[in-house]
């Protein structure tokens, strides 16, 4: 028997060091995944490798080559290897896609790489019809979670709320100047990711002038002397310090000419050092928006506390949607059960229908045949409408035990093709169908 | 001669009906556009809140229309001339303004703070037309210049009070994000900076338009007073409020940006809802929209 399985490790079970062992991309995956299909009794195989997850789902009689696949890279995997199967796999496969998995909880990018991995399992023809629905329905999962709770709402980092701050203050930084001071490595950060909001130029300053140009040529900024600042800072709309420095480098009273200077003209300032930069009273001119690192970190935690308390909306969106994808699968399987129902009525009806067209032979013109055959095939249509709407019905709600029943008693349990349990669900309906 | 008069007054009580009623109606939608909007705003989710504002306010300016049509033709416009009218005529104006802003620029959020203002501009009409019923309009500021000048004021200072709106958005969201407190307008209102500039144009605009109407407003008195400026407190308190305006868009070059902006552009309608106000409220103060003779 065959059903699906997952393995693997992620950043819940297993450190970084684990995870880089195994981590696979590129021309590197595509022949994992040619070697797991060839595997003997795997049907179908998907594996998704980001940077805080490899996963490894097979369609398979065990889980035992997705379990190989992993040690035979690191040995060092097996104790921190988790093994899911049937619904349990289905349900991660769900959660992972809608981001409930995640290291941040409610991070855009992992449905992404989960379509990533589909698109290259298909491509390269191990994904079958399982994985295909499975991933269709893990993404209109991910989805619904996205568009029906607020799990995306928020900036969960440091540099996403200084990029949230600054967007609500300025709206975008076309024809804006940001200005680095100092060289830490959450200012570099921030201005790459202040940068994507179009700003005209980055400027960067150091007191080591090297570190400067080093910085420069990493966020694509213009380098200039540390002597320079105060001229900087008229200039700079988004000012990001962190340096090294035990006291501050921005005072009120360089804020205040500063401000003159610029007529008024709004200005940002993100500490993004502790100790910190820039003086607080900063915040008390008019059109000076000041933060520090803390204030960023209190916007990271609510968000996280907010997403804490959506996760719970979503995982209800999660469950819903694993017992619809089984109702889905148990209607299919009934579908089976009906068409050699009918099959065998039909036949049985055109069968009799012949014989006696034979007996009568001659004494009947060919619209009196063809009266009698239609005669033939509207018993069976009559005698089926009833139990075709029942066994349909039953199936959409997920009830297993008619379609069976209905094999039983009518004896064409033998007949349907394949085998008879379902890959993805051990407790499947009696009568159903390989996934071919 | 009592009961010859009476028939009249009963014609005019129906005329008047009319248009109240209309005016009613009109009321009743603002009211529902500014439910909606308010429950956009409480839930941004609510798309189609938004959605039903949109067009509850279209058909409440269109409602609205037709019955400033009906007064017209039962009082000649003089209705206009008295406070009532005029807030009714100021938030027609204003919602129709504010249709033109979403056109141009969306801001629904916009709408929870000025449809309900609109309803309150409209809300004394909604009680009919009181004791201070107008009388017809003089023959002598029958003029030309009089339309013009009706509705430039009307529509600078509907300009005016969405820029109010736009300020007061400004100061409440300036105050959450200097403060860091990131509450219910941080996700809700565009940034400060677009709230600032179109605050500035909105000002711009207005006084662009008020400069007409004190233009046209010297012409009308030309021909009703017989000069264009007789120190009329109306006339002065227009100036005031002119003189300000324009010192705001002058302003704006030596740097006045942000929160001092927003600051002067509440201070400017408080002038011209207290100059409205006192004006209207106390009898003989001005001969303006009362004693033309």
């Amino acid at each position: 028997m065959s059903a699906v399985f997952l393995v693997g490790l992620s950043h819940h079970s297993a450190s970084i060091a684990v995870r880089e062992r195994v981590a696979l991309e590129g021309d590197e995956l595509k022949a994992a995944l040619a070697d797991l299909h060839s595997r003997q009794n795997v049907q179908e195989v998907m594996v998704v490798s980001t940077c805080n997850r490899v996963e490894v789902f097979v369609l398979a009689d065990s889980a035992e080559p997705a379990r190989r696949f992993f040690l035979d890279r690191a040995p060092e995997a097996d104790g921190h290897l988790y093994e899911l199967h049937a619904s349990q796999a289905v349900r991660h496969l769900f959660r992972v896609a809608a981001s409930l998995d995640s290291m941040v909880v409610g991070e855009q990018q992992i449905l992404g790489q989960v379509k990533e991995a589909y698109g290259l399992a298909s491509s390269a023809g191990t994904a079958g019809s399982l994985i295909s629905r499975l991933c269709n329905r893990a993404f209109a999962t991910a989805k619904r979670v996205r568009s029906e709770t607020d799990i995306g709402r928020g900036a969960s980092s440091v540099s996403q709320v200084a990029v949230e701050l600054v967007e609500k203050i300025f709206g975008d930084l076309k024809g804006r100047a940001i200005l680095l001071v100092g060289a830490g490595k959450m200012g570099a950060l921030s201005a790459k990711a202040l940068a994507s909001l179009g700003a005209d130029r980055v400027l960067v300053t150091n007191r080591s002038q090297q570190r400067a140009l080093d910085l420069a040529a990493q966020t694509g900024g213009h380098a200039r002397d540390w002597s320079e600042l105060p001229k900087l800072l008229v200039e700079a709309d988004v000012v990001i310090v962190s340096t090294g420095a035990p006291h501050f480098v921005i005072t009120p009273e360089l804020a205040h000419a500063t401000m003159k200077a610029r007529r008024h003209r709004s200005a940002c300032y993100i500490d993004l050092a502790v100790p910190r930069n820039v003086d607080p009273r900063c915040a008390n001119l008019d059109n000076v928006y000041a933060y520090d690192m803390d204030d960023l970190q209190k916007v990271v935690h609510a968000t996280k506390d907010a997403r804490a308390e959506e996760a719970i909306r979503a995982e209800a969106i999660v469950e819903a949607e694993v017992m619809a994808f089984f109702a889905e699968r148990e209607a299919r399987a009934a579908l089976p059960v009906l068409a050699a129902l009918r099959r065998r009525a039909e036949e049985i009806a055109l069968a009799e229908a012949q014989r006696t067209l034979a007996q009568l032979g001659p004494k009947l013109d060919e619209r009196g045949k063809k009266s009698v055959e239609a005669m033939a095939r509207a018993i069976v249509n009559k005698l089926l409408h009833g139990p075709t709407a029942r066994l349909k019905e039953a199936a959409s709600s997920g009830d297993s035990a008619l379609p069976g029943a209905a094999a039983e008693l009518f004896g064409i349990e033998n007949e349907v093709p394949g085998q008879a349990e379902d890959p993805a669900d051990g407790s499947a309906p009696v009568v159903a169908v390989s996934e071919k | 001669m009592g009961a010859r008069h009476a028939p009249d007054d009963l014609q005019g009580e129906k005329h008047a009906l009319m248009s109240v009623m209309i005016l009613r109606l009109a009321a009743l939608l603002y009211a529902a556009a500014a439910a909606s909007y308010v429950l956009f705003f409480a839930r941004p989710r609510q798309v189609r809140a938004a959605r039903a504002g949109l067009w509850l306010i279209a058909a409440a300016f269109v409602v609205h229309a037709v019955s400033i049509g009906f007064a017209c033709n039962e009082f000649g416009g003089a209705e206009f001339f008295n406070l009532r009218g005029g807030f009714g005529m100021l938030g027609w104006i204003a919602s129709g303004a504010f249709l033109l802003l979403q056109r141009f620029y969306p801001l629904p959020a916009a709408g929870a703070f000025v449809l309900p203002l609109v309803l309150i501009a409209v809300l004394p009409g909604f009680f009919g037309l009181g004791p201070d019923a107008p009388a017809a309009i003089p023959k002598s500021v029958r003029v030309p210049a009089i339309g013009v000048h009706v509705s430039t004021a009307l529509g600078g200072v509907a300009l005016f009070a969405i820029a109010f709106v736009v300020a007061l958005m400004y100061l409440l969201q300036e105050r959450e994000v200097k403060g860091k407190r990131f509450g219910a307008l941080f996700s809700r209102l565009p940034s400060l900076a677009s709230l600032d500039q179109l605050n500035q144009r909105l000002v711009r605009v207005g006084f662009a338009v008020y400069s007409v109407a004190l233009v046209t407003g010297a012409v009308v008195a030309k021909n009703a007073w017989g000069s264009f400026w007789s120190w009329d407190p109306q006339q002065i308190a227009s100036l005031v409020v002119w003189l300000l305006y324009g010192a705001m868009v002058q302003l704006r070059h030596v740097g006045v940006h942000g929160r001092r902006y927003a600051l002067l552009t509440l201070a400017g309608f408080a002038l011209v809802l207290t100059s409205m106000i006192a004006m209207g409220a106390v009898p003989q103060f001005t001969r303006h929209g009362g004693d033309f003779q």
